[in-house]
C-alpha cells in the first residue's frame, strides 16, 4: 500500500454495517401522531424521572405552620392566655402602652417576674412591687418554656442552690462594685429616681437572685454571663445569702440603714432616758 | 420631824449626832464662803425609822445589783465565746452582753447614789451671794493705773524709733512661725497637670492608648456586655484599679439601637467620635462632688448618684436633669483594637467637681 | 489595840495637816464645797455632753492602742470571713483586727461612737436650752461663744473620727470633703492638694485627720471645756425666778455633799445610757462597707447626723453655677461652695452673734442672772425655733434617700419637698411660735386674774352654770385678784396650789399620808416668814 497524499481528505469510508449502520440511515417515515404521542410519553416518563428522584432523594423539608411545642410550654401556652395576654399581646409580641415584648426574654425572666410575684402586674405605676405569687413554681416554669419556645433567651441553671460554690469575699468585692450602689450595702435596697427603687433582697432566693442579674429586670441593668460569669454570679449570691443570714454581731442592726437609723435612736432612746433621768433627779423649777 | 426652817439658834437641836456646836461651824464655814443656809432638814432626825431602813434596803440593793453586774461584765468578758462565726450564733450576743451588764452596773450605782441624795441627804435650800457686776471702783482705778505705769514705763512714746521699727520687723517673725506649717505642706496642685489628667491618659502607657480592664485587670471585649448593660471600667496600667487613680473609674455602656442612635444625634462636638457602635464611656465620678455616680437605670437610660441625687441623662452626653450637678459627666472617647476595648485618649475635659480655676468645656 | 485604833481614826487628821501645811487647801477647799448650784432639770443637759466627753477620752485611748492610721495596702486575714484576701488600707484592717480579733474591741468601738453623737445631741439640747431661756445675755456672751466653738469643734473632731477607719462610706464623704475644699474660690485647688498631699485621695489624709483627731482637737475641746467650766464657776450658774430669787445671789443646794452626789449618780446613769446603747444597738458596722475604693458606693450614703445638716443643704441645692473669664482666664465657683461653706458660715456667725445682736435689738445692756421663760420672749423663741426648723428640714433632706426608698415616695419629690420646705416651714415655724407664746402670756396672766379653774360646776338660782375658780390671792368682790406676773410659772391645777393632800405612791397605788401638811411642789419652802431677809452684798 503506497502512503496516501497528506492533505486529501479521506474518502468517506463504507457504509458501515450493524447498528452503526441502521443509526445513520435516515429514519423511516412515521404518521405524525404516532411520532406527537412519542414525544410525549418520553416527556411524561422524563419528569417522573426527574420528580421520583427529587421526592426520593432530596432532605423532607417540614414546611409547618405551628410548632410542635413541649408539654410544658403547652401547659404554659394555657397559662398564658390566661393570665398575661391582656397586656403582652397574643404572640407575647407586646402591647403599647401597656406591656414589652417577651420576645427574647428568655425563661429566666419568666421565672424572676412570676416567681417573685411581680407578674401578673396589677397596676401600672413607676415600678411593679414584689408581692406574694399568683402562680406556682412548676407554673412558672412552664410560662418560662412557653417564652423560651417563643424567642429563645437566657435560662436558669438547675437546682435551688445556686451558691454551694460560691466565694463570699470575691463575691462581696463584686457585689460592691456592681451592686451596692443600688441595693445598699446591706442588701437591703435603696431608691431610684422618681418613685423607682431597687428592692432589698430579704425573700429573694438563689434562682431569683441569678435571675436577676441575668435579666436585668425593669431598670436594673443586664449583667450577661460575659461579664459576670456563672461562677461570679455564685460568688456574689454567697455573699448576699451569707450577709442576710450572718447576725450582726454588734446588736440589733437597726436596719443596716447607717447613720439616719443611728439618729432615730439617739434621740428616740438616749437623749430621751437622759432627759428623763434628769426629770427624776433634779427638782422643778 | 419638822418641814419648815428653824432659826439659826435652835437649828443644831436637828443635826444628829457630832453635836450641835458642829453645825454652828458649817454654818459659820458657810458664811464665810457668802453662803446663807436658809433651810436644813434632815429626812430622819429620828434614826431606826422603817422608812429609813427601807430606803437603806433600797440603796444596799442598788450597790449589790452593781456588784453582781459588774462580776457579771467581767465573767462575760472573759469567758463568752466571741470569735467571729457566720450565721446565728450566741457568739454574736457578746456584745449585748457587755453592754447590759455594764449598764446595769452602772446604773446601779447611779440610782443608788442618787436615791441617796434624793431620800437620806437633809433637806437644804441654800443662798449664796453672786457678787457680780464690776469689781470695785477703787480696784478698777489701781489696776488701771498700774496698767498705765507699764506702759509709760516701756517707754514705747519716747521712743519713736522703736515704735516705727517693732512693728515692722515683728510682721515677718508671724511669718516664720506659719511658714514650716505652710510651706511644708504645701502642694501644687497643678504639677503634672493632676487635675486635669486621668489614669486614662496615653502617657502612662508609653504614649500607646490605654486598654480597659475590668476590677481584676482582665480585658473588655464589646461581647462582655450585654445590650441594657454596664460595666465599671479602670485603666490597664499598674495600679489602674486602685486609688491611686482614684479620678479614673469609668462606665461603660452598651445601649439599645434606638437609644444609640438618639445619643448619636445628640452628641456634642467635643464627643462626635467618642462612641464605639452602641458603647457609650462616661466617667463615674460624678461633677458636683465627686462621688461615684454608678445607679444606671438601663430603662430610663438615667444614671443618678447616690450621695446628692444628680441625675444625668445618658442619651445626651450625660447632661444633669436633676439634682444639683451643672455639668456633663465627661464621655471617653473609645475604640476597640485587637478585639479588646482601649481609650483613644484620655477624657478632653476635666473629670469630677469644678474648682475655681477649671478650664473651660469648649463645647 | 486601843492605840492603834486612835492612831488609826487620827489619821485622816494628819493626813490633811500634812497636805495643808504645803498647799493651803482650808480655805478654797471649804469654797468648793460650800458652792451653791440650782437646781433644775434643765441645768443638767451640758453634764451630759461632759460626761459623754469623758467616756470619749476613755474609750478613745483604748481605741488608739490598737488603730494604726496608715494607709499602705495590706490582704486581709483576720476573722472575718466575707473580708478575707480582701485588698485594704492599714487603717481599715486595724478597724477590722479591732472589731473582730481583740475580746471586746467591738464593743468599746460601739461605746466610743455612741459616745460622740450623744456628745453632740447633748451640744445641742443645752444650747437650746441656753438659748431660750436667754442665758446667754451679759455677762455670758463669752460662754456662749466658747458654746459654738465646742459646737463646731465637736463637729470637726465627729469628722475626722468616723473618717480614720477608712471604709468606703466615710471615704465617700472624703470625697465630698475634698470637693468641698476644691470648690472654694481662688485658694481652694492649692489647700485641698496641700492638705491631701496630692490630688484625691493620696497617702497621708488619714495619718493627719489621726493626729487631729486624738491630739489637737481633743487638747482645744479640752481647752476649750475648762474655759466654759472655769466661768461658769466664776459667774456661777444662772437660775430661774421664784420665792428668794434676786438677780444677786443663786438659791439651791451646796456642792456637797447634795449636789456632787446627784452629779455623780448622773454621771454614772449617762454612761449606763451610752453602754446601753452600745451594747443593743450596731453602730458604723464598717464590715458591711468594705474598704474605701474610689468606684464604689452605696444607696443611703449619709455622714454622721451632726454633719447631716450639710449634706442635705447639698442635695436641695439648685444646679446653679457661676461661670465667667477675667483677664483672658475661665473662673467658676461650682454649685457645691454655696450649701457647704457659705451656709454654715452664715450659720456658725449668726448663733455665735446672737447675744451682741439681741442687746442690738433689745437695747438691754444689763447684766441678767435669772432666766426668762421662752412664752415670756416670744420673738427669741419664735427666732430660735425658726432656725430649729430650718436645721430640722436640712437634716431630714440629708436622709431623703432612705425617707424615699422605705416609705415609698418619689425621690425627686423628697427633694422639691425639701427646697420648697426649707423656704415655708421657717417662716411658718416663726409665725406659729410667736402665736403659741403669745397665747401662753395670755393664758398665765388669766390665771392670775381669775384663779384656778377647780372643774366644779356650781348652779346659781337663776338656773345659771358657772365654774368655781380658786383665786391667786386677795380677790375682789368680782373675783378678780391684781397680782402681777413676775416671771415664775403660773399654777393651773388645783394639785399645783398644794390643795390636794400630798400622796406617797405606792407600788401599784397611791397612798396617802394623812395629816401630812401641804406642801406646795411649785417653789420649794423657803424659810419661815421671819427668815426671810434681804440677802445683800454688804459683807
Amino acid at each position: 500500500m503506497t502512503a496516501a497524499a497528506p492533505d486529501t481528505p479521506a474518502e468517506p469510508a463504507e457504509p458501515r454495517a450493524g447498528l452503526l449502520a441502521r443509526l445513520a440511515a435516515p429514519a423511516p417515515p412515521r404518521h405524525r401522531w404516532r411520532r406527537r404521542l412519542g414525544t410525549a410519553a418520553r416527556m411524561v416518563a422524563a419528569l417522573a424521572l426527574a420528580g421520583g428522584l427529587y421526592a426520593g432523594l432530596a432532605p423532607s423539608v417540614a414546611a409547618e405552620d405551628t410548632p410542635a411545642l413541649s408539654e410544658a410550654a403547652k401547659q404554659g401556652q394555657a397559662l398564658y392566655n390566661n393570665n398575661c395576654v391582656s397586656c403582652h399581646g397574643r404572640n407575647a409580641e407586646g402591647v403599647r402602652d401597656r406591656g414589652p415584648s417577651l420576645i427574647g426574654v428568655g425563661s429566666a425572666a419568666v421565672e424572676f417576674q412570676v416567681g417573685t410575684g411581680r407578674m401578673p402586674a396589677v397596676a401600672q405605676g413607676a415600678q411593679i412591687d414584689r408581692k406574694p405569687p399568683r402562680l406556682t413554681n412548676d407554673q412558672a416554669r412552664q410560662l418560662g418554656a412557653y417564652i423560651d419556645s417563643l424567642g429563645g433567651g437566657p435560662s436558669l441553671p438547675d437546682g435551688e442552690d445556686l451558691h454551694a460554690n460560691g466565694d463570699i469575699a470575691a463575691g462581696g468585692e463584686l457585689f460592691r462594685t456592681n451592686c451596692s450602689s443600688c441595693h445598699a450595702f446591706s442588701a437591703n435596697g435603696g431608691a431610684l429616681s422618681s418613685g423607682k427603687y431597687a428592692p432589698g433582697m430579704d425573700n429573694s432566693t438563689d434562682r431569683q437572685i441569678y435571675a436577676a442579674m441575668l435579666t436585668g429586670p425593669q431598670n436594673m441593668p443586664v449583667f450577661g454571663d460575659n461579664e459576670l460569669t456563672p461562677q461570679e454570679k455564685e460568688d456574689i449570691i454567697a455573699y448576699v445569702q451569707n450577709l442576710k443570714s450572718d447576725q450582726d454581731p454588734g446588736g440589733w442592726g437597726i436596719g443596716r440603714l447607717g447613720p439616719v437609723t443611728e439618729l432615730l435612736v439617739i434621740v428616740l432612746v438616749g437623749m430621751t432616758l437622759v432627759v428623763f433621768t434628769t426629770l427624776w433627779i433634779a427638782g422643778k423649777s | 420631824m419638822s418641814t419648815t426652817a428653824q432659826s439659826p439658834a435652835t437649828a443644831g437641836a436637828e443635826v444628829p449626832a457630832a453635836g450641835a456646836d458642829r453645825f454652828e461651824l458649817v454654818r459659820e464655814g458657810a458664811r464665810r464662803d457668802g453662803v446663807e443656809i436658809l433651810h436644813y432638814e434632815p429626812r430622819f432626825p429620828v434614826p431606826g425609822t422603817r422608812r429609813e431602813r427601807r430606803i437603806e434596803r433600797m440603796i444596799a440593793l442598788f450597790f449589790l445589783f452593781t456588784g453582781l453586774a459588774s462580776v457579771a461584765f467581767v465573767v462575760v468578758y472573759i469567758w463568752w465565746p466571741w470569735q467571729y462565726k457566720s450565721g446565728f450564733h450566741p457568739d454574736k450576743l457578746y456584745t449585748p452582753l457587755l453592754g447590759l451588764t455594764l449598764a446595769a452596773a452602772l446604773a446601779g450605782i447611779g440610782f443608788a447614789i442618787i436615791t441617796w441624795a434624793k431620800k437620806l441627804l437633809p433637806h437644804e435650800i441654800a443662798v449664796q451671794d453672786r457678787h457680780d457686776g464690776p469689781s470695785d471702783a477703787q480696784e478698777r482705778e489701781l489696776t488701771g493705773a498700774t496698767m498705765l505705769n507699764m506702759v509709760d514705763e516701756l517707754g514705747i512714746k519716747r521712743r519713736p524709733l522703736l515704735k516705727a521699727v517693732i512693728p515692722l520687723s515683728l510682721a515677718p517673725v508671724g511669718l516664720v512661725a506659719a511658714a514650716p506649717l505652710i510651706g511644708g505642706l504645701i502642694s501644687n496642685p497643678h504639677k503634672h497637670n493632676q487635675l486635669v489628667t486621668t489614669g486614662w491618659n496615653p502617657a502612662n502607657n508609653g504614649g500607646r492608648p490605654v486598654g480597659m480592664v475590668r476590677e481584676d485587670y482582665t480585658p473588655v471585649r464589646p461581647d462582655d456586655v450585654s445590650i441594657g448593660g454596664q460595666i465599671t471600667v479602670f485603666p490597664g496600667i499598674p495600679g489602674g484599679t486602685t486609688n491611686k487613680h482614684a479620678d479614673s473609674p469609668t462606665l461603660l455602656i452598651h445601649l439599645r439601637d434606638a437609644d444609640a442612635a438618639e445619643l448619636r444625634r445628640n452628641l456634642v462636638p467635643g464627643n462626635h467620635d467618642a462612641m464605639y457602635g452602641n458603647f457609650v464611656a462616661y466617667s463615674k465620678i460624678c461633677t458636683h462632688a465627686g462621688c461615684p455616680a454608678s445607679l444606671y437605670e438601663q430603662q430610663t437610660n438615667k444614671l443618678l448618684c447616690p450621695c446628692h441625687q444628680s441625675q444625668f441623662n445618658i442619651l445626651n452626653n450625660a447632661r444633669p436633669v436633676f439634682g444639683p450637678a451643672t455639668r456633663r459627666l465627661p464621655m471617653l472617647p473609645i475604640t476597640v483594637e485587637n478585639g479588646y476595648f482601649v481609650a483613644r485618649s484620655d477624657y478632653r475635659v476635666a473629670i469630677g467637681p469644678g474648682f475655681w480655676e477649671r478650664p473651660d468645656e469648649t463645647t | 489595840m486601843k492605840r492603834r485604833k486612835a492612831e488609826l481614826a487620827a489619821l485622816p487628821g494628819r493626813a490633811a495637816s500634812e497636805i495643808d501645811d504645803r498647799f493651803q487647801l482650808a480655805t478654797p477647799l471649804r469654797r468648793l464645797f460650800n458652792k451653791v448650784f440650782p437646781d433644775h432639770w434643765s441645768f443638767m443637759l451640758g453634764e451630759v455632753a461632759l460626761y459623754s466627753f469623758i467616756v470619749l477620752l476613755l474609750t478613745g485611748t483604748f481605741l488608739a492602742l490598737f488603730f494604726d492610721p496608715s494607709m499602705t495596702d495590706v490582704r486581709y486575714d483576720g476573722s472575718y470571713v466575707p473580708l478575707r484576701g480582701i485588698e485594704m488600707s492599714r487603717a481599715y484592717a486595724s478597724t477590722m483586727e479591732l472589731s473582730f480579733d481583740v475580746r471586746g474591741g467591738l464593743f468599746m468601738r460601739q461605746l466610743h461612737h455612741w459616745a460622740a453623737l450623744l456628745f453632740m445631741a447633748a451640744i445641742v439640747v443645752h444650747m437650746l436650752r441656753v438659748f431660750f431661756t436667754g442665758a446667754f445675755r451679759k455677762p455670758r456672751e463669752t460662754n456662749w461663744i466658747i458654746g459654738i466653738g465646742l459646737f463646731l469643734f465637736g463637729f470637726l473632731e465627729g469628722l475626722f473620727g468616723y473618717s480614720l477607719p477608712d471604709d468606703a462610706l466615710s471615704g465617700t464623704g472624703l470625697r465630698v470633703m475634698n470637693a468641698i475644699v476644691l470648690g472654694i474660690p481662688v485658694i481652694g485647688t492649692w489647700t485641698a492638694t496641700s492638705l491631701f498631699g496630692g490630688e484625691f485621695p493620696g497617702t497621708v489624709i488619714i495619718d493627719r485627720f489621726y493626729i487631729l483627731h486624738v491630739f489637737l482637737f481633743p487638747g482645744l475641746i479640752l481647752g476649750l471645756i475648762s474655759v466654759h467650766l472655769g466661768l461658769l464657776v466664776k459667774q456661777k450658774h444662772t437660775q430661774w425666778p421664784g420665792p428668794g430669787r434676786t438677780e444677786h445671789n443663786v438659791v439651791g443646794i451646796r456642792m456637797f455633799p447634795g449636789f456632787a452626789a446627784k452629779g455623780g449618780g448622773f454621771f454614772m446613769i449617762v454612761f449606763a445610757v451610752i453602754a446601753l446603747l452600745a451594747g443593743l444597738f450596731q453602730i458604723n458596722p464598717i464590715w458591711l462597707f468594705g474598704p474605701y475604693k474610689a468606684a464604689v458606693v452605696a444607696a443611703a450614703a449619709q455622714p454622721d447626723w451632726y454633719v447631716m445638716f450639710l449634706d442635705g443643704s447639698t442635695r436641695l441645692m439648685p444646679a446653679w453655677e457661676l461661670r465667667w473669664h477675667m483677664f483672658g482666664h475661665p473662673y467658676m465657683i461650682p454649685a457645691l461652695f454655696w450649701p457647704t461653706v457659705v451656709l454654715p458660715g452664715i450659720m456658725f456667725t449668726l448663733a455665735g452673734a446672737w447675744p451682741q445682736l439681741e442687746r442690738r435689738f433689745t437695747r438691754d445692756t444689763r447684766a441678767h442672772h435669772l432666766l426668762q421663760r421662752p412664752r415670756d420672749v416670744p420673738t427669741r423663741t419664735a427666732a430660735g425655733m425658726m432656725a430649729v426648723s430650718f436645721y430640722l428640714v436640712l437634716t431630714i433632706s440629708g436622709g431623703n434617700d432612705v425617707i424615699a426608698d422605705k416609705f415609698r415616695i418619689s425621690l425627686n419629690a423628697m427633694t422639691w419637698a425639701g427646697r420648697i420646705g426649707l423656704l415655708v416651714v421657717p417662716p411658718l415655724a416663726y409665725y406659729l411660735t410667736h402665736r403659741i407664746c403669745l397665747g401662753l402670756q395670755q393664758h398665765d396672766r388669766e390665771v392670775l386674774a381669775h384663779g384656778v379653774e377647780t372643774g366644779i360646776i356650781k348652779r346659781d338660782p337663776d338656773g345659771r352654770f358657772f365654774e368655781v375658780h380658786q383665786p391667786l390671792g386677795a380677790a375682789d368682790s368680782h373675783g378678780h385678784t391684781a397680782l402681777p406676773y413676775v416671771g415664775t410659772p403660773v399654777p393651773k391645777k388645783m394639785n399645783r396650789l398644794g390643795a390636794l393632800i400630798p400622796t406617797v405612791r405606792g407600788f401599784f397605788f397611791p397612798v396617802e399620808i394623812v395629816g401630812r401638811p401641804p406642801e406646795a411642789p411649785v417653789s420649794p419652802a423657803v424659810g419661815a416668814a421671819e427668815q426671810r431677809r434681804e440677802v445683800g452684798s454688804s459683807h
